[in-house]
């Protein structure tokens, strides 16, 4: 069966590395493609990359999710979630604001990125020493997580404003609200798939497309909101992607779900006798 | 940007807000899953949940006030007030629906005697559970929880927005700390507590020394960022 591409079988675990250049990687590459195609070409449409590259993130984010809480947190998986957002807000504000004091505008996405990890590993590390967790790859773990965090937040911004200046962030997005639905969708990109398959039968292959495919709805949802502040052009392409790829990663995630679910098997009806 | 005086009492503002924050989620009554099936007291959902939800309505209501006003102590009054009212609000209704909907009597098998009122509580704690209802002890550590999550919110808020008067950036950074804090304090306490009362409670010095440490870090960065334009 080959229903809207994909393996026909259970690909092989990725590895977390792997998927941290390629989740973290891809959205500096989508941003920064984005930002420069944009404003080579004096036009906004090739927001969206920045969008689908936010998407990579958050699968790496639900990776990291995936990989901490499979040892068990005892608080339920959401929080980890927020708190990955909280860290990741912290991260976008802060690299934006001093790359627009250095006066590097572009610069702020990389210090948000290495501000977030380094923030992410410290939290990582008071989780293991102080408060006992014991969990050998916290520290990894909530690296990748904060680091998803801020580039979710980053590339959905990005895809909301259209610019990577600090001051049409704060303009846009900020000012406007749209940074709340930023911060919800991305939260769910982040930690819903894990909380939606956790379970003996887990298995990453779902877990992660089922990240993808929330994903694409925040990319529906920053689409609606860059109605207001990009051209129509530029949203709506934002929107039909978003909406493309979530029915992509719908029916992939409903083939998954089909493959791992366990088998409904007729018995027949009860002999006479039984009745 | 230069650090001068007012800088430093501004960080340590947001480092003895996020500290509230850490110590003020102890305090309020969590019981998760079990909870929702009247096993457990306390409140049915994630501690994050319910104390973002509390600083939160603080951190609203603290807005508010500085619409108007400049002077820090009304500002604070308003987001401890806000939040506590948020709480007593859950805590209450969710006893309503302990009392008359679910019919489980308001019982905790953690103490002996209910600290307030001084009742027996094992008589009436279903074999196997660890009580039922939400006690009087919860209420009151549900509020004083509010209180503490309330003012750290608005003590976090304050500065920043002395720092950067922007209502919105102001509000959302001071929700990241705030939800770095509840976090870390949720995983101190693993899951659910009763309030004061509950032996998990004397675990909160290791969260004071987790949101210390994580808040020094976050307020450091804070104080940098401008409004924008």
């Amino acid at each position: 069966m080959t229903v809207a591409g994909g393996a026909p079988t259970a690909p092989a675990a990725i590895p977390a590395e792997k998927l941290r250049i390629y989740g973290l990687g891809g959205a500096l590459v989508g941003i920064y493609l984005a930002a420069v195609l944009n404003s080579v070409l004096d036009t906004d449409i090739f927001s969206v990359l920045a969008a689908v590259g936010a998407v990579a993130a958050a699968v790496t984010g639900a990776n990291a999710v995936r990989r901490v809480c499979g040892y068990g947190i005892g608080t339920g998986v959401p929080s980890i979630g927020m708190l990955a957002l909280g860290m990741g807000i912290v991260g976008a504000s802060f690299g934006f604001s001093t790359a627009q004091q250095l006066g590097v505008s572009m610069a702020g996405v990389i210090i948000a990125l290495v501000y977030a990890m380094v923030f992410g590993y410290i939290v990582g590390t008071i989780a293991n020493k102080v408060l006992g967790f014991g969990i050998p790859i916290m520290e990894e773990g909530l690296t990748d997580l904060s680091g998803a965090g801020a580039m979710a937040i980053i590339g959905w911004s990005y895809a909301i404003s259209g610019s990577l200046a600090y001051v049409d962030l704060v303009d846009k997005v900020f000012n406007t609200g749209y940074l709340a639905i930023v911060f919800i969708c991305g939260g769910l990109a982040i930690l819903h798939p894990f909380n939606a398959n956790l379970g003996p039968d887990e298995k990453q292959d779902r877990t992660l497309v089922n990240g993808l495919m929330v994903g694409s709805l925040a990319v529906v949802a920053v689409g609606l909101c860059s109605l207001a502040t990009l051209s129509a052009a530029a949203a709506l392409i934002t929107i039909i992607i978003g909406a493309a790829a979530w029915y992509y990663f719908y029916v992939w995630y409903y083939r998954l779900v089909k493959r791992d679910a366990a088998a409904v098997v007729g018995t027949g009806l009860l002999p006479p006798s039984a009745l | 940007m230069n650090f001068d005086a007012l800088t430093i009492v501004y960080i340590l503002e947001i480092i003895v807000g996020g500290l509230l924050v850490g110590v003020g989620v102890h305090f309020v009554p969590v019981g998760g899953a079990p909870a929702a099936m009247a096993q457990a007291t306390g409140v049915g959902t994630g501690t994050v949940q319910l104390a973002a939800g509390s600083g939160l309505t603080g951190l609203l209501a603290a807005g508010l006030m500085m619409s108007v006003t400049d002077n820090i102590w009304p500002i604070l009054a308003s987001g401890a007030v806000g939040a506590m009212i948020m709480i007593d609000a859950t805590m209450m209704v969710g006893g309503w629906i302990y009392a008359y909907a679910v019919g489980a009597p308001f019982a905790s098998a953690k103490v002996n005697y209910d600290p307030i009122t001084g009742y027996s509580q094992p008589p009436y704690v279903a074999p196997g559970t660890v009580g039922q209802g939400i006690p009087t002890v919860s209420f009151v550590s549900g509020t004083i929880g509010g209180f503490m999550g309330g003012l750290g919110g608005a003590l976090i808020y304050y500065p920043l927005m002395m720092i950067n008067h922007n209502p919105s950036l102001s509000a959302l950074f001071a929700i990241g700390i705030f939800l770095v804090n509840a976090v870390l304090a949720s995983w101190n306490i693993q899951g659910t507590i009763e309030g004061f009362h509950d032996p998990k409670f004397k675990r909160w010095t290791k969260a004071f020394r987790s949101c210390l440490v994580a808040t020094l870090i976050l307020a450091l960065v804070a104080v940098t960022i401008t409004g924008g334009a």
